[in-house]
């Protein structure tokens, strides 16, 4: 999938441009990827649970218009609001992953209350788009000359895999594809849950964190779009909407193709404006040809 | 349940079931949240300022309908914002303002929000995709399309004005009542109807309840599933076209707070996010309180990005409430 998204790209980019794509497209895509890599990972968690966050978008708004507001040209600050930005933002992720395993609500309306409230937090930080990042900090995370972004991708890989071999990690797959059996077995799926979800509210604020660094400033409304193209980005990466079944390294390469698909759009001329339009069509097609794949491979 | 009846005797005296208990408790928010108007902005219960809630609340009461009628099947409706934004903006493409295009620009609207629910409602119901994923998807695919066809609403025509025919509709009144309250009097009425006396009502409550079980009782599951998503959508337009009319020209990002609110709005009128049980009744009562909390709230000086905090916190809040007093059973 990824492989054959690279080779359209190149097609198109080649039958544009009369070249192949050279350093400068590979590190803006990479760094364009960069916020959709880190969300949808964060998105891959909960839906591995059977949830859906639909508030990472406000995570996201709000880590970014945070980080546009108190970033300042000096080490400390760098470090310690990105720090402090991170640890706010898990702790939203925690608030939903409580409500929905303590108070027992469904995930999505718990998830779309949370956004609301994200939402103004957000515009209450950053009433108008601006703010600034410093240089050194947009350097550090993604660096405009060299795909220098490409060492944080495979941290996020890396991430997966330790999640993966975790023993939380085991307990949240174990809850997605059957809760009972997860509890008879001794497994803690409150823990399972809130951790799940605490993650995506983590990953989602590090996404905040990245969009902010490349714009290098910051904008209160730009993480709206990824609460979608999150979701497309994980179900393209092979994973199942019901919970239980997926591959990280799926989710990464769902993230990219996502990226491509509107960097294809662009250069073959087509208004960027279409965007979403052409996510919610890949999203219904993906889960379409998901479940009739997964049906054909249970026949067998 | 035995324990709550001894607890109110005088409900139980009443014959209120948990549900209509509920949908009164909505219409005592309501009436209660002018009381506390009045006391801390007076002024707040004159009739010109109760009618003018009542005017906004009809928006929200027209988006509510629709996504109780999904609700009320355990489904949700996240297409809103971007399908109420799109209709509004071609409520005003397609009339560029003359009366003489209204008539047409009004069908093709309604419409194109009724395919646009239509097809969230198919793929839903023959597809087996579900329906927070189809929805989101819709709810990108009408943004990309509103975006993209009006060039992020650069296009000529997109400046121009909803016809006039349609702003006086709007704007007029009969016996004081302005119409677009009448308008939702009407869609009250006519949706009480459906639900409560019409075949088409007692086949939503039943797959709410149990699909399976409707199935086998021979109810076209996935027939009636379509129609209540296309009733959404086409709600949605209703109220973008009514928007547009209220307010003359359309932007973008208009229908955004109205996913939020209509929500909102159906939690707080009962209905049950699950599905089977609940009516419109309590959702009407529920765009009116919610739309006179925040008038009482702007009142008193919160800040504007309050709004989208007030309607997270509600509908957390009643769900918790709710959630827990079923539990209890």
């Amino acid at each position: 999938m990824l492989a054959m998204a690279v080779i359209v790209y190149c097609a198109v980019y080649w039958l544009e441009q009369a070249a192949l794509p050279g350093n400068f497209e590979i590190t803006s895509t990479v760094n364009n990827t960069m916020p959709l890599v880190l969300v949808a990972m964060g998105q891959a968690f909960v839906v591995v649970a059977r949830g859906l966050d639909l508030s990472v978008g406000g995570v996201m708004d709000l880590a970014n218009g945070l980080a546009a507001v108190h970033i300042h040209d000096n080490l400390a600050s760098m470090v310690g609001w990105s720090v402090l930005i991170l640890i706010v933002s898990g702790a939203f992720g925690l608030i939903n992953g409580l409500l929905v395993g303590v108070g027992r609500l469904q995930p999505v309306l718990v998830t779309l209350a949370t956004l609301a409230i994200y939402q103004g937090l957000a515009i209450r930080v950053l009433p108008q788009p601006g703010g600034s990042i410093p240089p050194l900090y947009t350097a550090a995370l993604v660096n405009p000359n060299r795909p220098y972004a490409l060492i944080y991708v495979m941290l996020v890989g890396f991430l997966w895999y330790a999640f993966r071999r975790s023993s939380i990690g085991v307990a949240i797959f174990a809850l997605g594809n059957d809760e009972q059996a997860a509890r008879a077995n001794g497994i803690d799926t409150l823990q399972a849950r809130v951790t799940a979800f605490a993650l995506s509210g983590f990953m989602a604020g590090a996404a905040g964190l990245f969009l902010a660094a490349n714009a290098t400033a910051g904008d209160a409304t730009t993480g709206d779009g990824y609460v979608l193209s999150s979701i497309v980005a994980v179900v393209l990466g092979g994973m199942n909407l019901f919970g239980g079944r997926g591959s990280g390294v799926g989710v990464i390469a769902g993230a990219f193709v996502t990226t491509m698909i509107v960097n294809i759009l662009f250069f073959s001329n087509i208004d960027p404006l279409y965007q979403s339009f052409y996510e919610g069509l890949f999203l219904i097609a993906a889960v379409v040809l998901g479940g009739q794949i997964g049906r054909l491979l249970r026949r067998r | 349940m035995e324990s709550e009846r001894d607890a109110i005797p005088l409900l139980e005296r009443l014959r209120l079931t948990r549900d209509s208990r509920r949908i009164v408790y909505a219409y005592l928010a309501a009436v209660l949240l002018f009381v506390v108007g009045e006391i801390v902005h007076p002024g707040f219960a004159r009739l010109d300022s109760v009618t003018a809630v009542l005017t906004v609340a009809s928006f929200v009461g027209l988006v509510a309908a629709g996504q109780t009628f999904v609700v009320l099947i355990g489904g949700i409706d996240l297409s809103v914002p971007w399908v109420l934004n799109g209709a509004a903006i071609l409520l005003v493409t397609s009339s560029l303002g003359e009366d003489s295009r209204a008539l047409y620009a009004l069908l093709l609207t309604l419409g194109m929000g009724a395919a646009a629910g239509l097809a969230n409602g198919a793929a839903i119901a023959f597809l087996g995709i579900p329906a927070v994923v189809m929805t989101l998807a819709m709810d990108g695919i009408m943004e990309g399309l509103t975006l993209g066809l009006s060039g992020g609403m650069t296009c000529q025509a997109c400046a121009s004005y909803a016809p006039p025919v349609v702003q006086a509709a709007v704007h007029g009144s009969v016996f004081g009542v302005p119409a677009a309250l009448i308008l939702w009097v009407a869609v009250i009425a006519a949706v009480s109807f459906i639900l409560s006396f019409t075949r088409f009502g007692r086949q939503t409550y039943a797959i709410g309840n149990n699909p399976l079980a409707s199935y086998l009782a021979s109810v076209d599951v996935r027939l009636v599933t379509t129609l209540l998503y296309a009733m959404s959508g086409f709600f949605a337009a209703l109220a973008g076209v009514l928007l547009v009319g209220f307010g003359g020209q359309a932007s973008l990002g208009m229908g955004t707070p109205y996913l939020f609110q209509s929500i909102a709005a159906v939690v707080i009128g009962g209905v049950y996010m699950l599905g089977g049980r609940g009516h419109y009744l309590g959702a009407a009562a529920g765009s009116v309180t919610l739309v006179a909390l925040v008038s009482v709230l702007l009142a008193m000086n919160m800040p504007d990005y309050g709004r989208n905090i007030i309607y997270g916190v509600v509908i957390l809040l009643l769900l918790l409430l709710y959630g827990r007093e079923e539990k209890e059973e």
